[in-house]
């Protein structure tokens, strides 16, 4: 197992590299830059000629993308992630805390998404074709149609401006209600589904039955029984479901002002202020390949019967 | 672990309890990416340093003259290249040093200091040299007259910072401005928000400004929102004091009773379309002056902008001192189809058995680009779209965002463009229109150059004035740019909010503002 894991991590490596590779000739491929975009519509290039290049020169971007390809490389190595040419801080301090609140909203909303389609998954298929499996389908119709962004605004509408029950804009834990149920609630909605049909699938087999007919109480049957054998398809959902979460987080947090990396990306790219970008792709997919790692190794521990050390 | 950071998280946002009455509540649209003047000609950095942070030596009065500031009275030599300020005595910055001419020429000498890389090299013109013989007094020396300079120098890029603190902060003062101004920094979280409490020892110097005591808010709490349905519900649940939405957000708003709408409408910007002269059809100017007529201005300012623009005839928006309405009344390209069709027929573009324009058997096809991101232009693209095909003329939008719209337009495979610009000086004209233009698309026109060239060496406002008219007439003489509109200013307050005005370049005073109970 141990080997396994350690393989994995060794394979992260190269997929990483891989990764900044592209987006730096996809940047290298781009028409302007940080320094410019600081400019647009205010002062004409010719005008601004002698900052401009003073600026490109002070943070590198005069230089061919391979050398400042090498350079980026050579910083990552040694814990420098450069520093950002629109607000002049270090890449690691414009992040830092916003990849924590992105973890925080993510892991929020992936706690409301488990409780909330885990549950009426199972309740849907216990009750199958009753009038709350018919809601709970039909409502995880709607949460899997609903684009974020529109359904973000309209809980903003509902509860902060007609109910009032929350400010438009809060501080503290209660800034976190409203953005992580509504991104909890529209990821609940392919997991009920899948837990129902795995747990219906489970419920027909022949040992659920004989199971009931030796007189195994419902609850145990349901929850000891069933549910351990339907975690399976839930648990390669979920981890599908993290990089979705986060996909999901980047839309919320703009519509929620939650100061997280995903507000941070949308800004940066209108800023074409390449070294946080960078940043926050190469955190983002070691985030995304240790989550898939940390999912692998929990089918094991789900599913004792799936063993890596023997591929 | 995960208990720890949401600790952490929530210790880093509590804020502190707050009397409700004596704290403002402002939209930010994005987070300034610095409060160092000389760092940034972002809008938003500038509103934020202007309003709060830095005097200057000057402002404009309503009518478009400078007016002493922390500077008292000044003098211009009679060749224009010497400015000599005098300065306010017993005025200190908010770290207890104090304002003299030395401080001044520090800042100035910072942005000339090339090393220093300041985007601002670009406002200075030729300025050569700043002296302080003594504390009150500045020489700001050029090599040859610099018009613009006293606009540029009641914008919040050549505020005065505090020497001591440039050098304390270094590479982070940016993050630790101090200025003479009513307000100073208290916190700033990236991105979320910035407080400023008020400046106990403040002094207000400007003849525009109601309160002449201290500020009356003690505290203002700037919000980043980027959203705009984010911003209007903040202000409608009352949790803004003041904020701009966009104009098709406005007609919930005005139906509000605990909401009104202050309307500037003495602007900067304007909106107008450009044309490729490099190459046919714009390189005839009766074919620039024949699209000039077929725009439906008042459509667009219905349509585009909501009702909240007025449509312009003359290139230079009615807030820019050297503004006159009477040339664009006489030069202009009022909406008229019938005028279009005739400048076209006289170049050659005539109507074939189809209807549309074509000259020597080839159908006229336009490209027209712009940036992308504001429904308001998206909508205006489509109106000149749709003005254009009622005279039989093909257009093909494109847009895409700034960064890759206007780096574009140096390729000269196009051949209109849709452009905004702000700026509170007449130099704007000869910043875009001045051969070969910002984007090497206009036509080298001796006089038209020339013109613009001596607008930019008349420091006496009066005489730059008169030149700035010839400009004006001269661009639309050549239909160099078809003008369209300029939007207005809306704010939004709440309905027991007082004081709330904006000065001759649309700053805000804050200081004014107070709140009703």
């Amino acid at each position: 197992m141990l080997g396994y894991i350690l393989r994995r991590l060794a394979l992260t490596v190269p997929v990483i590299i891989g990764i900044l590779l592209v987006t730096f000739v996809i940047k290298s491929l781009i028409p302007t830059d940080a320094v410019t975009a600081m400019f647009q519509g205010q002062v004409t290039e010719q005008e601004a000629k002698v900052a401009i290049d003073a600026m490109r020169h002070q943070f590198g971007l005069d230089q061919p993308w391979y050398i400042q390809f090498g350079h980026y490389v050579t910083g990552v190595v040694q814990g420098d992630f450069g520093t950002s040419v629109r607000t002049r801080r270090p890449v690691l301090d414009e992040i830092g805390f916003r990849y924590l609140n992105t973890l925080e909203l993510t892991f929020a909303a992936l706690l409301v998404a488990l409780v909330v389609g885990v549950l009426s998954g199972i309740i849907a298929a216990y009750r199958r074709d009753s009038w709350m499996d018919v809601t709970a389908t039909t409502v995880s119709l709607f949460g899997i149609s609903m684009p974020a962004f529109f359904f973000g605004l309209l809980v903003i509408m509902v509860f902060s401006v007609w109910l009032k029950w929350l400010p438009v804009m809060p501080r503290g834990w209660t800034a976190l209600l409203l953005p992580a149920a509504t991104l909890g609630l529209i990821e609940a909605a392919p997991l009920a589904r899948v837990t129902r049909s795995a747990m219906l699938e489970i419920l027909g087999r022949d040992y659920m039955r004989a199971a009931r007919a030796k007189g195994v109480p419902e609850r145990a049957l349901l929850f000891r029984h069933a549910l351990p054998n339907a975690l399976l398809a839930v648990a390669t959902i979920v981890g599908l479901q993290i990089g979705h979460l986060i996909g999901g987080a980047f839309i919320i947090e703009v519509i929620f002002g939650w100061r997280g990396v995903g507000e941070l990306a949308v800004r940066a790219i209108e800023w074409r202020d390449f070294a946080i970008t960078q940043g926050i792709i190469l955190i983002g997919s070691a985030t995304f390949v240790t989550i898939n790692l940390v999912i692998d190794v929990l089918y094991t521990w789900i599913d004792p019967r799936i063993d890596y050390s023997a591929g | 672990m995960f208990k720890r950071i949401l600790l952490a998280l929530l210790l880093l946002w509590a804020i502190p309890a707050r009397a409700a009455d004596e704290t403002l509540h402002f939209r930010l649209g994005e987070d300034p990416e610095t409060l160092f003047s000389a760092k940034t000609v972002s809008l938003t950095a500038n509103q934020v340093i202007g309003a709060y942070l830095l005097d200057r030596l000057v402002y404009f009065d309503a009518d478009g003259h400078p007016q002493p500031w922390l500077a008292t009275s000044w003098t211009i030599s009679p060749d224009q290249r010497v400015l000599t300020f005098k300065l306010r005595t017993g005025v200190k910055f908010t770290d207890g040093t104090d304002f003299n001419a030395q401080a001044a020429k520090y800042n100035y000498d910072w942005i000339l200091d090339k090393k220093n890389a300041s985007p601002l090299l670009a406002r200075i013109g030729s300025l050569q040299k700043v002296d302080a013989p003594d504390d009150t007094t500045l020489i700001f020396t050029f090599d040859k007259p610099f018009a613009p300079f006293f606009s540029y120098l009641a914008s919040a890029s050549f505020g005065i910072n505090s020497p001591t603190a440039m050098a304390k902060y270094g590479d982070q003062y940016g993050r630790n401005p101090v200025g003479t101004g009513p307000y100073m920094l208290k916190s700033w979280v990236p991105g979320t928000e910035i407080t400023f409490v008020r400046n106990p020892h403040y002094q207000q110097f400007r003849g525009d400004a109601l309160n002449k005591g201290l500020p009356y808010a003690s505290t203002v709490v700037l919000t980043v929102i980027s959203e705009e349905a984010v911003a209007q519900a903040a202000l409608e649940s009352g949790e803004l004091t003041a904020g701009s939405v966009a104009a098709d957000a406005l007609d919930n708003i005005v139906k509000n009773p605990a909401l009104k709408v202050v309307i500037n409408k003495t602007v900067t910007n304007l909106l107008f379309l450009e044309f490729n002269e490099t190459h046919p059809p714009f390189d005839d100017e009766r074919v620039r002056r024949a699209v000039g007529y077929a725009l439906d201005r008042e459509a667009v300012v219905k349509a585009a902008y909501n009702g909240y623009a007025h449509p312009m005839l003359g290139p230079l928006a009615n807030g820019i001192p050297g503004y006159d309405a009477a040339i664009g009344e006489k030069y202009g390209t009022p909406f008229n189809p019938a005028k279009a069709k005739a400048l076209f027929a006289e170049a050659g573009y005539k109507p074939g058995p189809d209807g549309k324009l074509a000259k020597d058997g080839k159908p006229l096809a336009l490209s027209l680009k712009s940036y992308s991101g504001f429904e308001t232009i998206n909508r205006t693209l489509s109106i000149i779209q749709s003005n254009l095909a009622d005279l039989g003329i093909d257009s093909k939008i494109e847009t895409a965002d700034w960064g890759s719209f206007y780096p574009s337009l140096l390729k000269p495979d196009w051949d209109m463009d849709l452009m905004r610009w702000t700026s509170s000086d007449a130099s704007v004209l000869t910043s875009i229109a001045r051969s070969p233009g910002h984007r090497n698309m206009t036509l080298a026109n001796s006089k038209q150059d020339e013109i613009l060239d001596r607008c930019q060496t008349l420091v006496d406002q009066a005489q730059r004035n008169g030149c700035v008219v010839e400009a004006q007439t001269s661009l639309l003489e050549t239909a160099t740019f078809a003008p369209i509109l300029s939007d207005w200013l809306v704010t939004i307050t709440q309905a027991n909010v007082k004081g709330y005005h904006l000065d001759y370049f649309n700053g805000v005073i804050v200081g004014d503002i107070q709140t009703e109970s």
